[in-house]
């Protein structure tokens, strides 16, 4: 299995979004103006790449060993919620300019499907060491692409005219359904 | 930058942390409680559907016994797997003493989402008795259809001996191939290719 | 009275779905047929009546500073035990929910009713905010389910509605119906309230 072809079905084909139904929650929440979207796209894409990383690390060398793969929900939501703490706190620290943009992300992060998603999928593939790291920066990459283009229809849809019953979340759930109709289309790229 | 040295207060750090390791601890007795609880029944369960499956796939048998590991690792060299996972176990069917047939569990990885589960029941005169689908995450509406009998059954009574092709229109009567659904085809490739797996275990296991 | 009240109240005044637009990623993926959708619903019920009780009776326990970590152990634990649970006695709900089980951790929902309401209420109120707060969300994704699976396959809860000749709408059970079935649902809900 190449890297690229995970890559790009983590990107287009199964699109965490609009495909797979990860990440929801800061997808239609976090997605009124591109810029705050990029800024939830970037804070994701590092803490999902981090968080499957060390999920990896812990599944195969702690709960397997053990037996004790039951541990194994529990076990990753602790895992992702101190790492997200641990980013936050380095960020300040160390590069306080990331942590402006990225901060008021992070701590949502934690309830974000899609970064436990990707770690639970990545264990379920038996993805190796490397395979686990492509594909969650795939996975984060389909959710950025998909908030931002999400974020600059809304962007227009303020000006827009519409029947007063679907404004807000109607209106943005029903854009979100276009959007899922036009990602159907890679759905025919068959890779791997 | 301002300088300020945050005072650590090791009292609370401690009593926190302790109050959490309290909490995660008892979570942890819960959760290995269930699991001993439910370990046996999840184990139990999955043999009964297993062995359901079997029997629906090759009705007339009455009894199973399994093809040992070591023999598989031997049949997966010589039909050349590229993926050792997709040929999962195989079962020899009995009436008494009487070998009628064989199970063959695979999992093709060609889905549309990945992994398809599919179980080919064989008769010993070598034709395809029956096929089932025990798991999968295909499309419901479409790939899902699969699972269905207008789909499954179309590989009944076709040849192991030769490879099942897959075909988009109705396939001409004795041509050893079977309809995909509409719209998975992908799908329909997949479970073939299952089939095409056990056909291949079964003319080494028969001979 | 009180009890009666707590329960309603997430039943329609603050349906978790349609009012509160909380735990969107198992409404949207599941719903794809009624049965799935209601599934998914009292699952998600089980574990929020299991977290509420113990976060309300252990609120006096837990300090508020460690209140979050404390609050994941706990509805973590109990998603794993009702995932065992299915596992043993519904084998087949749980392959079709699939990766949504251990996923109900982090749906907004269980953390939300913790933090808003368990953490500062009795254990008879939070039982029953849990209960209401659950059936609420039972509801809203049978309906979205029943919905998808009728117009998509011909057929609800697995019966046939229509008979063959029916050509059922594909796109509906496929992702991009899940937005649109929910956008649609919420507009008629806004257009009803309006008009009252």
């Amino acid at each position: 299995m190449s890297f690229i072809f995970i890559l790009i079905s983590g990107i287009f084909v199964n699109n965490f979004v609009l495909s797979r139904f990860l990440g929801i929650c800061p997808f239609l929440g976090v997605s009124k103006k591109v810029e705050t979207a990029l800024g939830m796209g970037g804070a994701v894409t590092f803490v999902m790449a981090l968080a499957s990383a060390i999920t990896y690390v812990v599944q195969y060398a702690i709960l397997e060993p053990l037996n004790l793969e039951y541990l194994q929900t529990i076990a990753f939501i602790l895992v992702i919620a101190s790492l997200v703490q641990f980013v936050e706190m380095i960020l300040k620290k160390m590069v306080p300019s990331l942590y402006q943009a990225l901060g008021v992300y992070l701590p949502l992060i934690t309830t974000n499907c899609a970064v436990l998603g990707v770690a639970l999928l990545n264990i379920q593939y038996e993805y190796n060491f490397i395979e686990t790291f492509v594909n969650s920066i795939g996975a984060a990459m389909g959710f950025t692409l998909a908030i931002v283009l999400f974020a600059g229809i809304r962007e227009r849809l303020d000006n827009a005219v519409i029947p007063s019953a679907l404004e807000g979340f109607p209106i943005a759930l029903l854009s979100a359904g276009l959007m899922a109709i036009a990602f159907l289309g890679f759905s025919g790229m068959k890779l791997g | 930058m301002e300088k300020r040295k945050t005072q650590i207060d090791w009292k609370n750090v401690f009593k926190l942390g302790f109050i959490l390791f309290v909490i995660s601890a008892v979570a942890a007795c819960c959760l290995a409680f269930t699991n001993y609880v439910t370990a046996g029944t999840i184990e139990k369960m999955d043999q009964e559907t297993n062995k359901a499956a079997r029997q629906e796939v090759l009705s007339e048998a009455t009894d199973f016994e399994e093809i040992p590991a070591a023999e598989l690792v031997k049949i997966r060299t010589e039909i050349g797997l590229e993926n050792p996972d997709e040929l999962v176990e195989a079962y020899q069917g009995k009436t008494g003493d009487d070998v009628i047939g064989y199970t063959v569990k695979t999992a093709p990885q060609s889905g549309y989402s990945g992994e398809v589960q599919v179980l080919t029941g064989i008769s010993k005169e070598g034709l395809v008795q029956g096929v089932t689908i025990l798991k999968h995450n295909e499309t419901p509406g479409l790939g899902a259809l699969a699972t269905e009998p207008a789909f499954k059954d179309q590989y009944k009574d076709l040849s192991a001996a030769e490879k099942i092709t897959v075909v988009k229109t109705a396939p001409a009567s004795g041509s050893n191939s079977i309809q995909a659904i509409t719209g998975a085809t992908i799908t329909s490739k997949a479970v073939t290719d299952g089939v095409n797996i056990s056909n291949e275990v079964y003319l080494i296991l028969s001979k | 009275m009180n009890f009666i009240k707590n329960m309603t109240r997430g039943l329609i005044k603050e349906n978790p779905i349609f009012v509160l637009v909380l735990g969107m990623c198992p409404t949207l993926a599941v719903t794809t047929s009624a049965s799935n959708g209601m599934g998914m619903g009292l699952a998600t019920t089980a574990v929020l009546i299991g977290s509420n009780v113990a976060i309300s009776a252990l609120r006096k326990v837990i300090p508020a500073s460690i209140r979050i970590p404390a609050f994941v152990v706990i509805i973590a634990s109990f998603v794993t035990i009702i995932g065992m649970l299915m596992k043993a006695y519904l084998p087949a709900l749980n392959a079709s929910l699939g990766l949504f089980i251990p996923l109900i951790v982090v749906n907004c929902i269980i953390l939300g009713r913790a933090e808003a309401f368990a953490f500062s209420n009795t254990i008879a109120d939070s039982l029953a905010d849990g209960l209401g707060m659950g059936l609420g969300f039972t509801m809203s994704l049978t309906i979205l389910g029943s919905v998808r699976e009728i117009l998509g396959a011909g057929s609800i809860f697995g019966f046939s509605l229509f008979g063959a000749s029916f050509e059922p709408v594909l796109l509906m059970i496929l992702p991009p119906g899940a937005f649109i079935t929910l956008g649609l649902l919420m507009g008629l809900i806004n257009w009803n309230k309006k008009k009252a």
